[in-house]
């Protein structure tokens, strides 16, 4: 009895301790990871400021950083929802395929049914596409991979039939006035991400919707015990990162004044570099969709520097692919020095 | 005196059945408010099935469920919820990645105009905390919780849905003697409130201290019902068994410890994760050395070094007499060391082999002759299997069953064969028998024993004082990441044992 006793009060004060020593070593390897993943996202991009003032010409001039936030914008609203499912432990590589259907149908649409009718269409199109994917992976179990990558094909189909492979020339100019009009002097497209990033940022941190995301993703048998509908949830994401793609086909058509079946090429890989860039893990459980947007810079900024000095666009394809490679090792550096924090603290 | 309420929760005649496997037959549980009832019974019993069952997350395949009277169907947890039934459930249940907050409110956020309200969920899980005795911060990843905090959050959770019933299962299983106090007053409390408890354990002693009544089920039958206070713990034993436990007499030879010999595995100064001291030991051919400590203790750090998953920071280690770099398991494998996880389901067990491919992964086929050292040879393999299953007593239908369609028991059982055909000369165990039945453990003292007599070298690391007094003729306490006691023959006792792991601690903290 008296030995219990000691058992019960001492293992209490034990508990308390390696309570507050494994409390410190959590906050040790939280900074340690905090550290890596600002630095991480920071690095390339004082580089690549510091080399585009001291190179280029003309890097700092208004209308080049107006450009490189334009740019920058449209991947940046792909990129919003592509956390989104990325948080989930999901994955979309159908976005590049479904901004040239939006943006086709949105030029199509614009010369014969009207200005809003045709940007409603294209964001309806991108919205169906989210649906049609979040239906294969939600209920006939697809993994996200295997099934985006099929739509992707089947989108690019669909995108350069309707086209007949051709471009399509879009006459009425207030479309094109869209994309190139200012508020307060900031180009609209940048204006429109900032937005869908308040919205989405309060929608993933903040909503009842945004946990349910982390939680399918952080560990789906736990979100299920709590009475999470994990295919609701799997399927409204999928939706969202359809509308960003349709808001971005849209505003490219708009921007571009004509459009083919072959736009965004590739387009699914600069995504997911600015996601995992941005700090969203690809192991789910947690987006960062301020990240995101902040990798988008970067990669615009190298992309224009890049232009700026005149070398070819094949060597934008290695950047991307450095980013990427740079990215994921980031992210699994990240994992590895938290684990090692918690270790040897 | 219970009949005359109406009973908050009846399930009749519930029959789940698996491919393979009837998990439960037709079985009856009737809960009422303002009642405890504990539910006992082997691993494999149904307690899990029946339980998952009324949460929703499972439907039998005949039989009904009626909550306050009124006959229910549930279809997910979602509906099992909104009938007022809460679950603790046994494993962890819970997001890594989101705070303790966003756990105990997943599901049933506290939400103004659809945003969540961060700082009264903040204090409601403070109050509910407060309510419970515990000391935990709202805001701290789950994934950075120790795994006792992690099942009082788990308990938190369920306690912050509206409920009228509530089921726990083994709510207690990770939690210290403190803890498990307040865990059991908080139980009563409940009860006390009115509200329909059922509580399953392992633990006959939680169930004596805290339930009215106890359903004992066995190879998913109810073959007992009784008042708690009209029964006693052989009677539930033998209830649960089926048969008289065979009583295991303490080992009182060394006979099989070959003194002379040569130490098979040997550590000098190595300096693990966690641990501050160095580790110094030595074990012989055919000794058990025993590992005792605290959760928390650095016990789990010391075997995960020896077996090369933790980096050592120094010392070295010797397997019989050559040292050995300890950078992977595939190292110590290659060595002749083995280990079997304290965490049988992640670690341990390949969940989608059959019981065959999982006793063969490790196994040495280089010693095999012909074909069969290249190859897989389905007839040599079943003769391996056939012979295992008789040494081990492993209880499965055949060798091509999912692995982890077994029992805990007969998952590690399965997981000895594992070692055994690695060919090992050095067994590091953790927690041999956690989460093993009753029956099932004393087999499994019996086959480390056995394993010993052979002449294989043993460290066993157990928060069971008992276990080791059984097994171990030599035992090495660590607190705090020091080895603070190392008794040897009659010295090892419980009470020497339990004194070591916490004497030195009630000194450490005043």
């Amino acid at each position: 009895m008296i030995a219990n006793q000691i058992t019960a009060s001492s293992a209490d004060a034990l508990l308390k301790s390696s309570r507050q020593t494994q409390a410190a070593r959590e906050a040790k390897a939280a900074r340690q990871g905090t550290l890596v993943e600002r630095f991480g996202i920071l690095l390339p991009c004082v580089v690549v400021a510091a080399f585009g003032v001291i190179l280029v010409p003309n890097f700092l001039s208004a209308s080049n950083i107006a450009n490189i936030l334009v740019n920058a914008s449209l991947m940046a609203i792909i990129g919003f929802g592509m956390t989104l499912v990325i948080a989930l432990r999901g994955f979309d590589l159908s976005v590049g395929s479904t901004m040239a259907l939006t943006a086709c149908v949105t030029a199509m649409m614009v010369g014969t049914a009207g200005l809003w009718l045709g940007m409603a269409a294209g964001i309806v199109v991108g919205a169906a596409v989210g649906l049609f994917n979040g239906l294969i992976i939600a209920y006939i179990k697809v993994p996200a991979f295997v099934a985006t990558l099929g739509t992707m094909a089947i989108i690019r189909g669909v995108a350069l039939l309707i086209t007949g492979g051709g471009s399509i020339l879009i006459g009425d100019p207030s479309f094109g006035a869209i994309a190139l009009s200012r508020v307060f002097g900031i180009p609209s497209p940048v204006i429109i991400a900032l937005v869908l990033l308040a919205v989405l940022y309060l929608v993933l941190e903040r909503t009842p919707f945004g946990r349910h995301v982390c939680a399918v993703g952080g560990r789906p048998e736990a979100a299920i015990d709590s009475g999470i509908d994990v295919k609701q949830v799997t399927l409204k994401s999928f939706v969202i990162v359809g509308v960003c793609v349709g808001v971005a086909g849209v505003i490219t058509a708009s921007q571009l004044g004509f459009v083919d079946g072959t736009l965004g090429m590739g387009l699914e890989l600069q995504i997911i570099a600015i996601t995992v860039l941005g700090g969203t893990s690809l192991s789910g459980g947690s987006g960062n969709v301020v990240g995101t947007f902040i990798a988008a810079v970067l990669l615009a900024t190298i992309s224009s520097g890049l232009n700026l000095l005149n070398i070819p666009a094949f060597y934008q394809y290695l950047s991307v692919g450095f980013l990427l490679l740079f990215a994921l090792s980031l992210d699994s550096l990240r994992v590895r020095s938290q684990r090692r924090a918690l270790l040897w603290a | 005196m219970i009949e005359n309420s109406h009973p908050a929760l009846q399930a009749k005649a519930i029959t789940r059945i698996y491919p393979g496997v009837t998990a439960l037959n037709g079985v009856d549980m009737t809960l009422y408010p303002g009642h405890v009832t504990a539910l006992v019974g082997e691993n494999g019993a149904g307690k899990s099935t029946l339980i998952r069952i009324i949460g929703g997350l499972e439907s039998p395949n005949s039989g009904s469920l009626s909550i306050g009277g009124e006959q229910v169907s549930f279809s997910s947890a979602h509906d099992s919820q909104t009938a007022g039934i809460s679950v603790v459930s046994q494993e962890f249940r819970l997001v890594p990645q989101l705070s303790v907050a966003e756990n105990i409110f997943l599901g049933h956020e506290i939400t103004v105009g659809g945003i969540i309200n961060r700082r009264q969920s903040r204090k409601r899980a403070r109050d509910l905390f407060e309510e419970l005795g515990l000391d935990l911060d709202p805001d701290r990843r789950v994934g950075s919780l120790t795994v006792g905090d992690q099942q009082l959050v788990e308990i938190t959770r369920a306690l912050s849905r509206e409920f009228t019933v509530l089921i726990m299962d083994e709510p207690s299983a990770a939690l210290n003697g403190a803890e498990l106090d307040r865990l059991l007053d908080l139980v009563r409390r409940l009860r006390d409130r009115g509200k329909a408890i059922l509580y399953v354990s392992h633990r006959l002693d939680e169930v004596f201290a805290v339930s009215d009544a106890v359903t004992v089920f066995r190879d998913g039958e109810r073959v007992a019902h009784l008042d708690t206070a009209h029964t006693s713990e052989p009677e539930l034993v033998e209830l649960m068994l089926g048969r008289v436990l065979e009583e295991r007499m303490p080992q009182t030879g060394i006979t099989n410890t070959h003194f002379d010999a040569m130490p098979l595995l040997e550590a000098d100064d190595l300096a693990c994760v966690h641990v501050s001291d160095p580790i110094n030991l030595a074990i012989r051919p055919g000794e058990i050395l025993g590992l005792a400590g605290l959760v928390g203790s650095g016990r789990s750090e010391v075997m995960r070094t020896l077996f090369g998953v933790l980096p050592a920071r120094g010392g070295r280690v010797r397997v019989e007499g050559k040292e050995i770099r300890l950078d992977s398991p595939a190292k110590a494998i290659g060595a002749g060391m083995f280990m079997l996880s304290e965490d049988r389901k992640s670690d341990g067990i390949l969940p989608h082999l059959s019981v065959l491919e999982n006793l063969l992964i490790s196994e040495k086929r280089r010693e095999g002759t012909g074909r069969q050292s290249w190859v897989p040879v389905p007839k040599y393999e079943e003769g391996t299997y056939a012979r295992l299953r008789g040494e081990l007593r492993i209880r499965a239908e055949s060798g091509l069953q999912l692995i982890g369609n077994l029992s805990g028991g007969n998952q590690q059982k399965v997981l000895f064969g594992r070692a055994v055909l690695s060919g090992c000369r050095v067994l590091l165990l953790n927690e041999p028998t956690r989460g093993v039945d009753v029956g099932a453990k004393v087999e499994i003292y019996q086959l480390i024993e056995k394993l010993a007599a052979s002449g294989v070298a043993v460290l066993v690391s157990s928060s069971e004082a008992p276990e080791l007094v059984t097994l171990a003729r030599r035992c090495l306490v660590l607190y705090a990441g020091r080895i603070t006691a190392e008794l040897e023959g009659n010295e090892v006792t419980e009470a020497n044992i339990v004194a070591a792991c916490v004497a030195q601690s009630a000194k450490a903290v005043a």
